[in-house]
């Protein structure tokens, strides 16, 4: 026994690896269990460390080539701009959860909270304080070595300018001269269209020598000069510090719920005096009203919210929901008229026009039509009940359910219904013959017949479908995102591409790197359930 | 009256002005309780005579009585097992049978289905993979699931499609035993379908061979008044069973040359050409006989 359990546990973990189709760490698996070692270490070379090199190969070629190509928005991020670049979003996000705990703190946990921010910010404030002197300092320094490389340059292109301007002068006088001789039949035409010629072109050289210092000027300009880069960033750094702590002391104090309630709850105590002291009826009807809206006021505090900004941990949350809710939309609709293809030729002569046709409709006009036709269905979202209803459910809640996140998932539904309807058709219609002979033999009923032997038998095809329909509608959805301004991933992307900030770039870079890894994920969980479903032991292309 | 029987049955495949028949005035009764063999070569049309039976498929004319009563369908009365097993592949062995018992028996409570089902699994020796997938199992045990499929839904008469042709030679033996160990039980109307007339000899009470397709009939029977039970190690020494299998290879050889006189001979010119023959008279034998099975019969004969 004692022999068989690490055999089962080997087996077990290569089953896994097998249905999750990362059978490529087979050998690892292998190799931990000493099977065949020199095989083992054979196959991971050939087919772990080769493929990781040149992954590693790629990723290098981009490091040295990105910086070479200058854009609008500055060079091509390299993997470590792109990697800090992540970073600064995870910070951003922890931000976010810090002030939405700040917001809802309340009594001796805020005063505790608000001291220990206080403390904290005198201490940044005071290294801030260095921070600046190094950064003026390094200016200075700087400016310095600026000028010192510059100036002699600057004094040549003086005196070449003036040197030019000189030749210039003399030339136009004597073309002038030329000029009166010509007018007087003294000289030839020629010799003055000459003269002119050579002004123009003895004009231009001097430009020429001139640019060459300019530019050599500018080069020293654009040469970055690493301390005061460093200072730069670590004055900003600590200075972003402080705003978020600025941000967590309002958070704590004037703008937390607790404090807010309080201060409401008092004023509404007064009110009650105000009221019981007005005499005359226009007061009292005065000081009613106020002590209503009081009223309301502590209703609406005590059930507050946080309202965090758009981490892209939330857009990829929110990305996911909706394209869940717009896949689950298409296999609903693909799976039944699937199989009704799949069973009744008519019906399926009835719909090739409409596939063939509808098919390969582009996305963005499926994002458009639904546009209009879903907002027709919800004039005033608001406080229409389908998304006060969706507003009820926690979990979804914070989403904000609204009619783009609707009309995306519509769009993203469009273009997944496609594969999962031909393929579940597929799947019906070539169901084995003998399966259908022991059907008829069994005198099986239409309901079981299709529940018993037709939809078993098609299921790894409809999953094959299902698969194929889920990648399409991750890639449709983050372009109806990005064109629809739906929160999620594809509006991530749009909006770091208008606001064009110096992290911009890398963080679309970021997001495609999001993206695609998320899509890698989500079709490993369909080939999980493809393999699940299939009899036959097929192999899932990866 | 026979308890089973085909009258005068046609079946032709393809539009009316270019119909290739493939079964001709088929006429056969079998007895209540009998063990028939039919014979033919591949191609004949053995397939189609068992779905015929089957109610898998109809007549042109004519038609397939059980018990004086015309068939107009499939029905689990007439159990059929096929060719190719026709398992389920998604489900396991007891829920390929329980599918079947569950249709044919709906009034059985959820023990008494579960009992049915082990019985006949039993039966045919695979309790111990019960719950295996048909993947899972080797050729000779997904044909004994097909038979204890068959037999549970207890059939009047069991059709048997050619349900060994696939199967290696040594399991091929232990599961004729098997049906015949089966059958012996409780004695049902059995109809076979086979290519091997050893085969034919060990199993029925009366082999009918089929002509050569297209437009294949059934000719005159041979009865096999052989002894049960028949032992397959003695079954060599005895005269009759010798006899039997001499007349049956030799009536299906001839049948084989009289085909392939009749197929050369109708209004096709042929071009007045002779071949030039390179090989020898023993490879051209070869080539005549290579298509069918009877090469193989003879070969046999030759040296037994």
């Amino acid at each position: 026994m004692s022999e068989k359990t690490p055999e089962k546990i080997k087996y077990r973990i290569l089953r896994f690896l097998d249905v999750t189709g990362f059978t490529v760490f087979d050998p690892v698996v292998r190799l931990a269990f000493r099977e065949e070692p020199r095989k083992q270490i054979e196959s991971i070379t050939k087919f772990l460390v080769v493929p990781t090199l040149f992954v590693a190969l790629c990723v290098g070629l981009w490091w040295v080539v990105a910086p070479n190509h200058k854009t609008k928005s500055g060079e091509v991020p390299t993997p470590n701009i792109v990697f800090s670049s992540a970073l600064i979003n995870d910070t951003f996000s922890e931000r976010e959860k810090t002030k939405e705990s700040d917001f809802l703190l309340s009594g001796d946990a805020r005063v505790q909270a608000l001291q220990e921010v206080d403390t904290l910010m005198s201490e940044l404030e005071a290294e801030l304080a260095t921070l600046k002197s190094t950064l003026t300092e390094q200016e200075s320094l700087y400016k310095a070595s600026l000028a010192s490389q510059i100036d002699p340059i600057e004094e040549k292109l003086d005196a070449l300018k003036a040197e030019n301007r000189q030749a210039r002068t003399d030339r136009s006088q004597s073309i002038e001269a030329l000029s009166l001789e010509v007018a007087s039949g003294r000289a030839p035409n020629s010799e003055l269209v000459e003269a002119i010629r050579k002004d123009n072109e003895l004009y231009a050289a001097g430009r020429q020598a001139e640019n060459v210092f300019k530019d050599q000027i500018e080069a020293i300009r654009s040469d970055k000069f690493k301390p005061l880069e460093t200072a730069r960033l670590d004055v900003n750094a600590v200075a972003d510090e402080i705003q978020f702590l600025k941000k967590r002391q309002a958070f704590l104090s004037d703008s937390n719920r607790s404090v807010k309630l309080e201060q409401t709850k008092d004023k509404l105590a007064a009110q009650d005096g105000k009221l019981a002291d007005a005499d005359d009826a226009k007061a009292v009807l005065k000081e009613a009203k106020s002590l209503v809206r009081l009223e309301n006021g502590v209703e609406r505090l005590e059930t507050q919210q946080y309202a965090s900004a758009m981490t892209i941990y939330l857009q990829i949350k929110r990305s996911l929901f909706t394209v869940f809710v717009g896949f689950l939309m298409a296999a609903a609709i693909a799976i039944p008229i699937g199989i009704l293809c799949g069973l009744n030729k008519i019906a399926m002569a009835c719909l090739t026009p409409i596939i063939s046709i509808f098919k390969p409709v582009s996305p963005v006009v499926w994002l458009l039509i639904f546009q209009i036709i879903v907002g027709a269905f919800f004039p005033d979202p608001e406080t229409h009940p389908f998304f006060l209803f969706f507003d009820s459910i926690p979990f979804i809640n914070s989403l904000g359910i609204n009619p783009a996140l609707i009309f995306s998932a519509c769009t993203v539904a469009m273009c997944a219904v496609w594969p999962a309807l031909v393929n579940t058709a597929l799947g019906v219609s070539s169901i084995d013959r003998d399966h259908l002979n022991v059907a008829r033999v069994l005198r099986l009923g239409f309901w079981d017949r299709l529940t018993k032997i037709i939809i078993p038998s098609s299921l790894p095809l409809v999953f094959a479908g299902l698969r194929i329909s889920l990648g399409v509608g991750w890639m449709v959805l983050i372009a109806a995102e990005a064109l629809s301004s739906s929160d999620g991933l594809g509006k991530f992307v749009w909006d770091e591409y208008q606001n064009g900030s110096s992290f911009s770039f890398a963080n679309i870079i970021y997001a495609c790197f999001v993206v695609g890894l998320i899509g890698f994920l989500l079709d490993r969980m369909m080939i999980v359930f493809q393999r699940l479903v299939s009899f036959d032991r097929s192999e899932s292309t990866v | 009256m026979s308890y089973l029987e085909i009258k005068n049955a046609n079946i032709g495949f393809g539009p009316e002005s270019n119909r290739t028949q493939v079964l001709n005035s088929i006429n056969l009764s079998v007895e209540r309780n009998e063990f028939v063999a039919i014979i033919g070569f591949s191609g004949s049309g053995k397939s189609t005579l068992m779905s015929l039976l089957a109610g898998l498929e109809k007549a042109d004319t004519g038609g397939v009585y059980l018990d004086g009563q015309e068939i107009s369908g499939p029905g689990p009365d007439r159990g059929i097992m096929f060719q190719n097993y026709s398992l389920l592949p998604w489900l396991s062995v007891f829920e390929n049978i329980a599918l079947a018992v569950r249709q044919v028996f709906p009034g059985y409570s959820k023990t008494q289905t579960n009992e049915h089902v082990e019985r006949y699994i039993g039966m045919v020796n695979l309790l111990p993979a019960v719950d295996k997938k048909p993947h899972e199992l080797s050729g000779g045990m997904r044909q004994r699931v097909s038979l204890a499929r068959t037999l549970s839904m207890q059939p009047e008469v069991l059709l048997l499609d050619e349900p060994l042709s696939a199967l290696d030679a040594l399991t091929r033996s232990n599961i004729q035993d098997e049906i015949i160990r089966i059958w012996n039980e409780d004695r049902r109307t059995v109809v076979m379908i086979t290519n091997d007339v050893d085969e034919a000899l060990l199993m029925a009470d009366r082999i009918v061979p089929l002509t050569m397709g297209p437009e294949a009939t059934l000719s005159q029977a041979f009865d096999v008044p052989l002894a049960r039970p028949r032992d397959r190690a003695t079954l060599n020494a005895n005269p009759e069973y010798r006899r039997l299998r001499t007349e049956i290879a030799n009536f299906l050889i001839e049948m084989n040359e009289e085909s392939k006189r009749l197929r050369s001979s109708p209004d096709l010119k042929m071009p007045d050409v002779t071949p030039h023959d390179f090989t020898t008279a023993t490879s051209a034998a070869f080539r005549e006989f290579s298509e069918t099975d009877v090469f193989q019969l003879e070969q046999e004969e030759k040296a037994g």
